[in-house]
This record gives C-alpha cells, structure tokens and sequence, in this order.
C-alpha cells in the first residue's frame, strides 16, 4: 500500500515538474526565440549572467523575478474574491486534464506493477473534456470580475467560442471511441501498439480535433478573445504580478496537454512505430527482466515526451504562420463547417466499422 | 482617388479546403526556421559571404554606413597641426540651429601663416541638427560630417563640445571629402 502510495506521488511529482518545471517556462523563450528564427530575427538574448547569455535562457528567470516582484494591482470596482480566484480556475483544469493522460504503458519491475497514469479512469476521455471546461469559468469570471470593458468583451467572445468548439470537440473524439472501443486513454494508448495509429484510422478527425483544440486554447489563429489588437490583452487586461503569469502558465500547459491528447488518441501514444512492446524488452533481455522493463519504460516515456514536443512545436508554427480569424469567421468555421464534418465523421466511420464487421 | 481592394478574389476548390494552403505556409515559415537555425553555421566557417539575419547586434556591431550618411560635424585638422578652419563664419552664419559658436583670432601675418584661426569653436551637439549646411557653406574644407552619431550624455553641458574634442586629422575624412567635392562641385574638380 505504501508503495502504491509512493509511486503515484512520484508520478504526480513527475509530471508537474515536466510540466510546470519544465514545459511551461522553456515554452516562452521556446515561443520568442521560435518566432524570432522564423521570422528572421535574433530574439530574447540580453539577459546576462555574468556576460553569459545562453541563447537567452536567461529571461526565463527574468521572466519570474519580473512576475514576482510586480505590484498585484486589483482594479476599483473589482470583485476582490473572483479576481483573485479566477487565474486559479483557469490554471488548475490545465493540471488536472494530465491525471488521466497516460505517459506510458504498464510495467512490471522487481514484482510491482508501474501503470505510467495517476489515475486510469474508466471515463478518461470524458474526464478531460470535463475539467476542460471547467477552464471555460475561469476564463469568463476573470473577465467579469475586473470592472473593464476590454476584459468583459474578450471573456464574451471566450465563452463562445469555447462552448461552440467543445461540442465539434467532443463530436470527433466519438469517432475515435468508435474505433477502439474504449473511453480508458491508457486502452486507447496501448490498442495502438500493432501500428493501427488514429492518423491513419481517423485522419479527419484528427485534422477537426487539432483545429478545435487549439481554438479551445485560444491561440492565433483563434485568439479573437485576447486579440492585441483590438481587446489591449482580452480578458486578463487587468492582471498583473503572478496572476497573469498564471494564466499565462496555463496557455503553456494547455498546449502541452493538447499535444500529450492527440499524441495519445492520433498518434501511437508512447508507442515506437514497427517496434511493440514485446520486442523492445526482448531486445534488452541481457539485464535481466526488471532492468529490461526499467529500461523500456524509460524509452516509452521518452517517446511520448517527444511527441508531445512535436505537436507544441506544429503548434508554434501555426501561431506564427497564420493570422487572426475575424470573429464571425470563427463562428462560421466552429458551427458551419467542422459540426457537420464532425457529425458526418461519425456516421462514415460507424458505416466502415458495420461494414467491416 | 480611393484604392479599391479586389476581395471576390476567385479561389479554387483546392484552395477553399484551407488545409493545403495553411500546410504550404507552414512550410514556408519552418523553411526560415531551419535556414536561419543552422545557417549561421557556414557562415561561421567562413563558406558563406553573408549572414541570414540581418539584425545588428547594436552596441558590440555597428553598421559601416555610406559615404553620404551625415553623423556629427567634425573639424578638420591639416597636416601642418592646424585647423583648417579661418574663422570666416560662414558656417555660423548657415548653421539653422545656431549651435556653432566660433571665436576668431589673428595672426600677424607672416609667410606660412594663416591670417585668421578660431580661438574656439564650439558645436552644441545638443542644438545641432545634422543637416550638414555649415560643411556645404565651408570655404576652406574644414568642417565635415562624420559617421558618428551617438552623442548621448547625461548632462546637456557636456554636449557642448571644443575644439579640442572636435578636431579630426584630415586623413581620417579622406572620402567624406572627395564626397563633398564631388556633391557640393566647390572647387570645380
């Protein structure tokens, strides 16, 4: 019992440092450095330690000294109470989705079954769009609770936009339910282990869920919500200090759970393609069984991970390759074309299967 | 006349399906993305005349700049020591901004002499507005823009600079001058 114990906290442990320890601040030098190199710029590298730059590595910790030393200013008028809760209500589902995201398979080492999930719900997948909806309050009381035009106006066009995609979200996932059979992400994960990936099963619903998560993160090119340009900053105008930084914070760490759920459901979880399971501890065998396992978890962790950055890079891409939608464009693209898609997806798979069978 | 935008620009089928053409920008971008991440690397190893990036990097590089850029007004300082300002006040006269302040002298006029020299001379760099009329009213050749432009200080009476800190030897303006008597045609050349 206390070994179970003991390795779900390491597991928790595990993957908030991945995350908050070390996707989400490497994510914005990752974010201004990417762009810059992109767009033919040098970038963030002026802050030195000692005459040493490191490519910028630097302003990381700028970065937080910067956020914690700021003033906390609340505006007048403001409600005190949800304008400091709501930058919590939208950092925590971003956390939270990661308990049912399974970073790896099921091992055996020295007698101890290692699932490599903290929590292996039998409503996984459901969970995750629960929670990530929940981030939908966060987003639209922080908006309200602020007293600023700016900042209602952008929680508006948050709410609705995330409402309206949720549902072609949830609609593509059900193809991929169809598919595998299994809301459990860790069945999903482990039934792409012969080749059978999403991409290949489910190529449209990949192309819709990657298009709907990204505008339920609201980045460019769906960011009408915190849109510069028009809104000053949207929703979070008003916040400063390290409450900014958590809502920054949680933009990072969405990306990164975007990436870890299509990685799981699209593209082979912590699966090597043409290498199962089976051969990769076969091929260590002469450590012995637990160190084969040991090892193999390691390489599977180490997979998954990498494919989580993939998908945060093609999303960095994305951001700074396409411009904003207009707002009715938004709309347009959420009710008009990826619903039906979506309900059409359904029925073609649900034809296939039948036929199939 | 009002400029109309043509926006029923005809797309094509392929076109309208978005995701090829957004796949075909996302090329293009990470295409910079890997040219500039590892093209710094022949340049370093001296196969490549010239950077990807063009940003300077601005304190530790500076950019050479053309021959007509007009920085600072400096004096010149001829090979015998002296100005070659005579204190005629041309300059004075022509300067817009009044931030040229010459104190004249005489001399007694013996041969190899100069009848008249600037005891001071004074550019408020503070004043100046680098439009370069005082080196197109110079008679003589002796004051000229440099390509020095970043005359920051924190106290404006610094700013005032003498003789001292203004005179430059005369090589040092060597092309700055055959640019001027190219410009301004003074001596017929």
């Amino acid at each position: 019992m206390w070994i179970d114990l003991a390795i779900t906290l390491a597991k928790i442990v595990f993957i908030l440092a991945v995350t908050v320890g070390f996707f989400a601040p490497i994510l914005t030098w990752v974010e201004r450095k990417q762009s810059a190199i992109m767009q033919d710029r040098i970038g963030a590298n002026r802050a030195d330690i000692m005459g040493f730059t490191a490519l910028g590595l630097f302003h990381i910790m700028a970065d937080g000294l910067k956020m914690f030393t700021k003033e906390d200013f609340i505006p007048q008028g403001a409600n005190k109470v949800l304008h400091t809760l709501s930058p919590i209500i939208a950092l925590i589902p971003a956390l939270l989705t990661f308990a049912v995201v399974p970073f790896g398979g099921q091992y055996e080492i020295w007698g101890q079954k290692v699932n490599l999930v903290i929590s292996d719900l039998d409503v996984g997948l459901l969970f995750v769009f629960a929670i990530a909806s929940i981030a939908t309050y966060g987003y639209v009381v922080a908006g309200w609770s602020s007293n600023n035009n700016w900042s209602l106006l952008g929680s508006m066009r948050t709410a609705s936009q995330m409402i309206s995609y949720e549902v072609s979200m949830g609609l593509t996932i059900i193809g991929v339910l169809m598919v595998y059979g299994s809301m459990k992400l860790t069945d999903i994960g482990a039934a792409q282990e012969s080749g059978y990936w999403g991409i290949f099963l489910q190529p449209l619903g990949f192309l819709m869920f990657f298009t709907a998560s990204i505008a339920e993160n609201k980045r460019i090119p769906f960011d009408a919500p915190e849109a510069e340009s028009e809104l000053v900053a949207g929703y979070f105008t008003e916040y400063s200090g390290l409450k900014f930084g958590m809502f920054f914070m949680a933009e990072f760490i969405e990306m990164v759970t975007i990436g870890a759920i299509i990685t799981v459901l699209f593209f082979g979880a912590w699966h090597i393609p043409f290498l199962s399971t089976a051969t990769l501890i076969s091929m260590f065998d002469f450590l012995g069984d637990s160190f084969a396992n040991l090892i193999v978890m390691l390489i599977h962790v180490g997979v998954f991970f990498a494919k989580v950055t993939f998908f945060i890079f093609v999303q960095m891409i994305i951001r700074w390759t396409l411009p904003r939608f207009r707002y009715d464009q938004i709309m347009k693209l959420g009710w008009k074309i990826l619903l039906p898609l979506s309900l059409a997806n359904v029925v073609v798979t649900g034809i296939i299967i039948l036929a199939l069978e | 006349m009002a400029y109309y935008v043509n926006r029923n620009v005809k797309l094509t089928w392929w076109e309208r399906t978005y995701i090829p053409e957004i796949i075909r920008g996302m090329l293009i971008t990470s295409r910079h993305f890997f040219k500039n991440l590892f093209g710094f690397i022949p340049f370093f190893l001296g196969k490549k005349k010239e950077r990807e990036i063009f940003t300077v990097y601005y304190p530790e590089e500076t950019v050479q700049f053309p021959i007509a850029y007009r920085g600072r007004p400096v004096l010149a300082l001829n090979e015998h020591n002296r100005p070659n300002c005579v204190a005629c006040g041309l300059c004075e006269i022509a300067c817009p901004a009044y931030c040229i302040d010459i104190i004249p002298g005489e001399n007694s006029g013996k041969q190899n002499e100069v009848e008249r020299y600037p005891v001071e001379f004074t550019i408020d760099y503070a004043v100046c507005i680098f439009c370069g009329f005082c080196e197109e009213a110079c008679p003589e050749e002796a004051i000229f823009m440099s390509d020095q432009y970043d005359i920051t200080m924190l106290d404006r009476k610094k700013m005032k600079y003498n003789m001292k800190q203004l005179l430059v030897p005369v090589e040092e303006l060597k092309d700055r001058m055959d640019f001027c008597r190219k410009m301004y045609g003074k001596w017929n050349y």
